[in-house]
């Protein structure tokens, strides 16, 4: 099962050093936007989103008409985020909102739901085929060569995105007046919307700008990956064990902990390339069971 | 013998239930209502076990199906070998079901000593992490597992005590009759002071650790037995399908089995039968009318937890005690007047 | 709700009445179930399908359903069979090997159907295999192209056939063609990208096995093995380029195909390495992948100029007209097992008994545009299809996007196949 051989040939050389590494990081970056969002709205809100994973699928499908109707990739990028902000303040008005509080498994259950209707909605809107958008004209070019090893020019632009949409949320989180109040009407909506500010409003926005991470992720994946219907679940297991790993509610350990999972990945496929999705379970396993509220996480497991 | 005075009812009840099951499946001459009932048997026992620690003791599992997957392979691969059945000869079906039983209560001791010191959300990832594990073991363990396959090729089933497995009535009273068996034990579990001791913990475990229940090993015992009895689940199904397949350990169906717990109630006894029950049948008939079925069972999930705001038993039991409320209001109003 | 606890008389305590609640409802469900089986005991004969429908390969269902309805409808509105119309009857199993068990025997015994035609994928499909052996149903296997389904004996059933390629097929004749490539180009350093499933595995190992018997200084340098429906192939791009082979080998499907074909031209793998790709010629495929590039060698899947005959023409014309899905591999294997189904029930009298049927289609020859010389074979042996078109075409970047079709003769793939069979111990 593991092919030591193989990964210490690959360790010697700087080519491959730097193509695994930075597939790694291409990988973690798409993973980490997608969990920053999911984490965010745990963080603050309480509530699990199991349906973000939907979000991903309807941030891509929003940025791949866009980009066939205007054919400009930035605009089609920002459709695709605001498309899945607004799907995700809708989400959060009609149907999670009525959840808050109650149990975990009522919360599942309408993300399910959620997740069923939005596939079947898809499906009937844009078809079951495989849509791809392929590279924008933009980014048509031949890959950079980095000490012997290949960085596609969009990959860098992904992975740039990424890290500043993380470090913008974590300074909208703990910097700004909109971060501040979110955060005291999490620990005390009465007292917040008691000073008369609009406490729903800023749930709704919250949880929208969480959904519109997971649209931007989409965006940025649909050069490369194909679109189908059912996209999303395959992504959102992967952000899940992001999240737990890094800690629940922490942005920057699901950045810390999408890059550990983006290098597991790449390093993996060259030394165990049968048991990457193993590995990743034993990690997340081994964190819970040492370190249950995760790398970076705050507080007492509950 | 005690057990049996004070679960009489209980029994008696089972019995009868047993004897209209049986009667549903030799009395009609049709297949469907055996292949109908032998895979809500499946479906339900993993509800049902599920709901012991869901509805019963407050650990809500992402992980179950592990168990339930674990039993049908074990069950499987046993009867496949040739060794096994050689040696066993007509004692190969039983053999194969308590080692199924067992083996699966033995994988579940280690990795509940492991999970259940943790609690709701880090308990659930935790489940979810060795499920998941699990999986990718049987996807990547080609040789013995067959992969993504599954068990190909069928599953003997040598012929004990006149029992022949692969004849269809033969088969599906052996399903009722474990499933019925197994209700059974998770009702007098459920009931006994144990089971109150389950509730217990689900509403208060600090207050429990304080009366001087073991928390810990309590809560171990609830999980060994109810994953015990979802591998007698996957047994039924390996029976049914005459396979064993990797995705009976993928955490989608320990997700159904949640929906069906939440569908049915959690808080009424029979709640997950009525949950598979019904999501079966939704599933079923929706197929007949439109290829859409996704976008209408998530209707009615939503509608069930949106508008019930809890399952269809819980719902009922709730209305029924308003009800019996109202009348004795009434009543006690008139005896004033 | 409404009158769900019958007879609730106080003494009795709420736990029987709900136990009572629930058995009515049970029976009630029951109950509801049965219109549909009295309902199947209608005049046609019935033709019962479990596909996938839903999630990321519903296109290839929904191409199965298209053309198997197509089909069904030229029949029909020929007269049917001997006055008797056909009627299709789908079911979608999700790509779940369990509920495609228990919609197969759904389709038989709920909603009457004669004849089962089972368009799952691999394991769904060796799951329907154990449902027909035990019912005894007479069934064509249609979209597994896993060659031990037909060809292991274990899983071998006298009434179950198979309609569509067989992976050892087109590893002869990849083989074939590869070999005579890497002769001509000097290929010897070979890797191979393929899905980590059965199919994925066993369909490489055997192409590779016959590019090094053709051409025995070719060598496997690595292997790289992406899950199925993985979003992201990166680490397994940059897998392949730290390994700098001369030439590629992938049998990855569907939007898999088409994001790792994206993705790896992000890096001009393409540029540096000759590949080949069983499964990139067919169109839903052809026509999403944006950055196509020329010259990769493409297996044969479905093309309208694969055969080159009016024939395929015309039924090519008349999918597309008929249809609002493109024509894939899957629909023409579909629409072969219709016509072998239509030509059993003619030489039965439309009797639909399973040895019956079985009996008549073992060994069965139909005319058909998909195949060599215009007609398909469903072999006696082992019940699988053969004299279909097996070769490898080379892809240009507009339509028709593949060119060159190299067909494999079946003489080679005979020989061959035998040989493999022997190895395996299947024979």
């Amino acid at each position: 099962m593991f092919d030591f051989d193989a990964l210490a040939a690959c360790m010697s050389t700087s080519a491959c050093l730097v193509n695994q590494a930075t597939s790694g990081l291409i990988i973690g970056m798409l993973l980490f936007l997608v969990a920053s969002g999911v984490t965010l709205i745990f963080g603050v809100l309480h509530v699990i989103n199991f349906a973000h994973g939907s979000f991903y699928m309807v941030g891509a499908y929003f940025a791949y008409t866009a980009y066939v109707v205007t054919g400009n990739y930035f605009l089609a990028a920002l459709v695709g985020a605001v498309g899945a902000g607004i799907c995700g303040i809708l989400f959060e008005r009609l149907i999670i909102s009525r959840v808050y509080g109650q149990n975990l498994l009522m919360q599942l259950l309408v993300c399910y739901a959620f997740i069923l209707i939005v596939d079947d909605l898809v499906k009937i809107i844009w078809g079951a085929e495989y849509l791809a958008m392929g590279i924008p004209a933009e980014f048509r070019l031949p890959p950079f060569r980095i000490a012997g090893g290949y960085v596609p020019p969009f990959y860098l632009f992904l992975v740039a995105v990424a890290v500043c949409i993380g470090v913008g949320s974590v300074l909208l989180v703990t910097k700004t007046r909109f971060g501040k109040i979110v955060r005291a009407a999490a620990l005390n909506a009465p007292m917040v919307s008691a000073l008369g500010i609009r406490v729903n409003i800023y749930f709704a926005l919250l949880f929208g700008y969480g959904c519109a991470l997971a649209g931007v992720a989409g965006a940025l994946a649909a050069p490369v990956r194909s679109l189908t219907p059912g996209m999303g679940l395959g992504i959102l297991v992967e952000s899940f064990i992001v999240t737990v790993i890094g800690g629940m509610g922490s942005i920057p350990g699901a950045f810390l902990a999408a890059i550990i999972l983006g290098l597991t990945r790449s390093i993996g496929s060259v030394g165990f390339p049968l048991f990457v999705d193993g590995a990743m379970f034993m990690i997340m396993a081994l964190v819970l069971i040492f370190r249950p509220t995760g790398l970076m996480g705050q507080g007492e497991p509950r | 013998m005690s057990l049996f005075i004070e679960f009489r009812r209980d029994l008696l009840i089972a019995l009868v239930g047993l004897v209209v099951l049986i009667a549903i499946g030799l009395g009609i001459d049709h297949a469907w209502p055996r292949d109908f009932l032998t895979s809500i048997f499946a479906a339900a026992l993993l509800a049902m076990s599920l709901n012991m620690l869901i509805g019963y003791t407050g650990l809500v599992s992402f992980g179950h199906a592990a168990f339930f997957a674990l039993g049908g392979y074990i069950f499987g691969l046993l009867l496949q070998s040739p060794a096994f059945t050689g040696a066993l000869g007509a004692g190969s079906v039983p053999v194969a079901l308590v080692a199924a039983v067992i083996g699966t209560g033995v994988y579940s001791v280690v990795i509940g000593a492991i999970c259940v010191r943790l609690t709701e959300i880090y308990f659930a990832f935790l489940t979810l992490a060795f499920q998941m594990f699990l999986y990718s073991v049987i996807l990547s363990w080609v040789d013995l597992t067959g992969g993504d396959q599954g068990l190909m090729g069928g599953i003997p089933r040598p012929v004990f005590l006149g029992i022949d497995l692969a004849d269809q009535y033969h088969r599906y009273v052996f399903c009722a009759v474990l499933f019925v068996a197994c209700v059974m034990i998770m009702r007098i579990m459920t009931e006994s002071p144990f089971g109150y001791t389950l509730r217990m913990i689900r509403d208060n475990a600090t207050r429990a650790a304080f009366l001087g229940v073991n928390v810990t090993r309590v809560k171990l015992i609830c999980f060994v037995v109810s994953s015990s009895i979802a591998s007698v689940g996957g047994v039924i199904l390996t029976l049914f399908t005459s396979g064993a397949y990797p995705e009976w350990a993928f955490w989608a169906q320990s997700g159904e089995a949640i929906f069906m717990i939440m569908l049915g109630g959690l808080n009424v006894f029979l709640g997950p039968v009525l949950g598979a029950v019904v999501l079966r049948i939704l599933n079923d008939v929706v197929q007949m009318y439109t290829s859409h079925t996704e976008i209408v069972i998530g209707v009615v999930i939503m509608f069930v937890v949106l508008g019930l705001r809890r399952g269809i038993l819980d719902f009922v039991k709730d209305w029924w005690v308003e009800k019996q409320q109202a009348r004795l209001a009434a009543e006690n109003r008139n005896g004033q007047e | 709700m409404k009158k769900t606890s019958p007879r609730s008389r106080p003494g009795m305590d709420r736990r029987t009445v709900l136990k009572g609640a629930a058995a009515v409802a049970a029976v009630g469900t029951a109950v509801t179930g049965f219109p549909a089986y009295l309902k199947a005991a209608g005049k046609p004969i019935k033709i019962g399908m479990p596909t996938i429908l839903s999630g990321r390969v519903a296109i290839l269902g929904e191409s199965s359903v298209a053309s198997a309805k197509n089909e069904i409808r030229k029949i029909n509105e020929a007269g049917g069979i001997e006055g008797r119309m056909l009627e299709l009857v789908t079911r979608d199993s999700r790509a779940k090997p369990d509920e495609a068990a228990r919609m197969t025997r759904d389709l038989v015994n709920n909603e009457g159907c004669d004849i089962i035609i089972d368009a799952e994928a691999s394991g769904a499909s060796f799951a329907v295999n154990e449902v027909v052996r035990d019912m005894k149903q007479f069934c064509i296997h249609t979209n597994s192209e896993t060659s031990s389904l037909t060809a292991d004996p274990k899983n071998q059933v006298e009434w179950v056939f198979r309609s569509c390629r067989q992976g050892i097929h087109d590893a002869v004749g990849g083989g074939l063609v590869a070999a005579k490539v890497a002769k001509a180009k000097g290929l010897k350093r070979w890797a191979t990208v393929s899905p980590d499933y059965a199919y994925g595995r066993a369909n490489t190992a055997e192409f590779m096995e016959y590019v090094k018997l053709f051409a025995p200084e070719t060598e496997v340098i690595t292997e790289t093995w992406p899950k199925l429906f993985q979003p992201d192939y990166t680490e397994n791009v940059t897998a392949l380029l730290n390994a700098q082979p001369d030439a590629v080998y992938s049998c990855l499907w569907g939007g898999d195909l088409v994001a790792f074909f994206d993705q790896a031209s992000l890096y001009g793998l393409f540029d540096q390495f000759t590949a080949f790709a069983v499964n990139l010629g067919d169109y839903p495929v052809l026509t999403a992948i944006k950055s196509r590039p020329a010259g990769v060698y493409s297996g044969s899947r479905y093309h309208k100029d694969v055969p080159n005959t009016p024939e395929n023409e015309a039924w090519y014309d008349n999918f597309m007209a008929n249809s609002n899905v493109l024509p894939t591999n899957w629909a023409w294997q579909n629409a072969a097992a219709i016509n072998f189904v239509a030509e059993a029930l003619k030489k039965t009298g439309g009797d639909t008994d399973t040895m019956k049927m079985a009996e008549a289609t073992s060994g069965l020859t139909i005319n058909s545009p998909f195949g060599v010389d215009g007609t398909l074979t469903i072999r006696e042996e082992d019940h699988t299809l053969v004299n279909y078109m097996v070769g490898y075409s080379k892809t240009i970047v507009d339509e028709p996007y593949v060119v060159d079709f190299d067909r494999t003769a079946w003489s080679e793939i005979y020989t061959h196949e035998a040989e493999w069979k022997k190895r395996n111990g299947y024979m």
